[in-house]
């Protein structure tokens, strides 16, 4: 019988989603008189003056819910929210910074700063956020495989050889089934073989490379035979490079 | 000083191009432009844009560069076959009211134009939606071409043309 008014909450946020607002009223409308004065409820006004685009009206009904609440997490991020919303990244980041010296174990909050950092072309900082990811959970493949493509994008050689890493342990974790890291080892190698040209550098893992090759032309075998040959052909132009 | 050249869409290009942004309505897409000069003795010069490839709507994909190297790498080989080469890049902002060229595409843009120099970027924009109707989007593209290298002084952008 409970779930009556968790199912007015859900439809409300929904209907916002499809610009439906009439019926978000609807349902904020009969929440309020069942629960005045609740600070969720209150979440919700401020949600619908969100989704009418009245920004001004939404942050004040943040700061009011924070007076009383201040370490309403919903609230904080829905700040964030606001400032992505309105373009301002910078402001962004700097209320998810200040989120997360409160919030420090909040995953999903470093994995939407290293995004937002990532789109500004602040590599570095992404990837600070990516090892903390790392720290906190090493057997999530993800943070390891995007750790290695912001190591990547960076570039340079210690950059590229650490990337290579990573792409392994994401192999390793995802039990060679993550095409992504298969083709960013031999990336990684491709790269770092260019980089090194004419010096001897050890070559520990130019079995690695080879292993991943093999893996990515057997699943392309198997999964989209079309475009075997053409993934072929690059690999060859990259153990040649 | 402009660049003397015409740009023709095909229209299986464009309508992948819009419904990939319209997918994803959310987030920020983008992906290649292939084609070839129609007509390299005709003045002014036509880029014939055939078909487009869309690369990614994940905003921490985008901007990473292991799988737009690949993806350049693989589809340029791929048109190869047909004398198709990828001639420029689209791009759609996450939000509806952002109308600038990020600096992701530029250099993307950057990047094609060294192998095929009437590069062209195209920026997906959206419309406000009308008022008491919330009936769909509509969608109108600007296209930014670079600045032709003549003028010395400035560095070539992306200008807005058209």
């Amino acid at each position: 019988m409970h779930a009556e008014w968790t199912l007015y909450e859900q439809v409300a946020v929904a209907a916002m989603d499809c610009q439906r607002l009439d019926v978000a009223k609807d349902c904020i409308g009969v929440l309020s008189r069942q629960f005045p004065g609740s600070a969720r409820v209150g979440r919700l006004e401020a949600l619908l003056f969100e989704a009418k685009g009245d920004w001004a009206e939404a942050e004040r009904a943040y700061a009011l819910i924070l007076e009383t609440n201040p370490f309403d997490q919903i609230v904080h991020k829905r700040k964030i929210a606001i400032a992505k919303a309105q373009g301002d990244m910078s402001l962004a980041v700097d209320y998810l910074n200040k989120y997360l010296e409160l919030f420090m174990a909040d995953h999903d909050a470093w994995r939407e700063l290293a995004e937002i950092y990532v789109s500004l072309q602040m590599y570095k900082q992404a990837a600070f956020c990516y090892e903390e990811l790392i720290l906190a959970q090493p057997t999530i493949p993800l943070y390891h495989l995007a750790y290695a493509e912001v190591l990547y994008t960076l570039g340079g050689l210690e950059n590229l050889q650490t990337a290579k890493k990573y792409y392994a342990s994401t192999i390793q974790l995802t039990g060679g089934k993550n095409t992504r890291a298969l083709f960013g080892v031999c990336l990684c190698s491709a790269a770092i073989s260019q980089l090194t040209k004419g010096r001897n550098k050890e070559e520990e893992s130019s079995e690695l490379q080879s292993l991943a090759a093999e893996a990515l032309m057997k699943d392309y075998k198997r999964r989209a035979p079309s475009m075997e040959a053409l993934v072929a052909g690059m690999l060859k132009n990259m153990k040649l490079s | 000083m402009g660049v003397e050249c015409r740009y023709e869409l095909a229209q299986a290009a464009y309508v992948k191009l819009a419904l990939h942004a319209l997918k994803h309505p959310a987030a920020a897409v983008n992906g290649l432009l292939v084609g070839r000069l129609a007509d390299p003795a005709a003045s002014p010069a036509v880029v014939s844009v055939a078909d487009a490839v869309p690369l990614s709507h994940q905003p921490h994909h985008l901007p990473l560069l292991p799988t737009l190297e690949l993806a350049l790498t693989l589809v340029e080989d791929h048109f190869q076959a047909q004398g198709l080469a990828v001639v420029g890049y689209y791009h759609a902002n996450a939000r509806r009211d952002d109308a600038d060229l990020p600096a992701v595409a530029k250099r993307v843009g950057d990047h094609i134009f060294r192998y095929f120099p009437r590069a062209a970027v195209l920026l997906v924009a959206g419309q406000r939606e009308a008022r008491g109707g919330g009936e769909g989007e509509q969608s109108r593209c600007r296209c930014s071409a670079i600045h032709q290298g003549f003028i010395k002084k400035l560095a070539s952008g992306w200008i807005r043309w058209k």
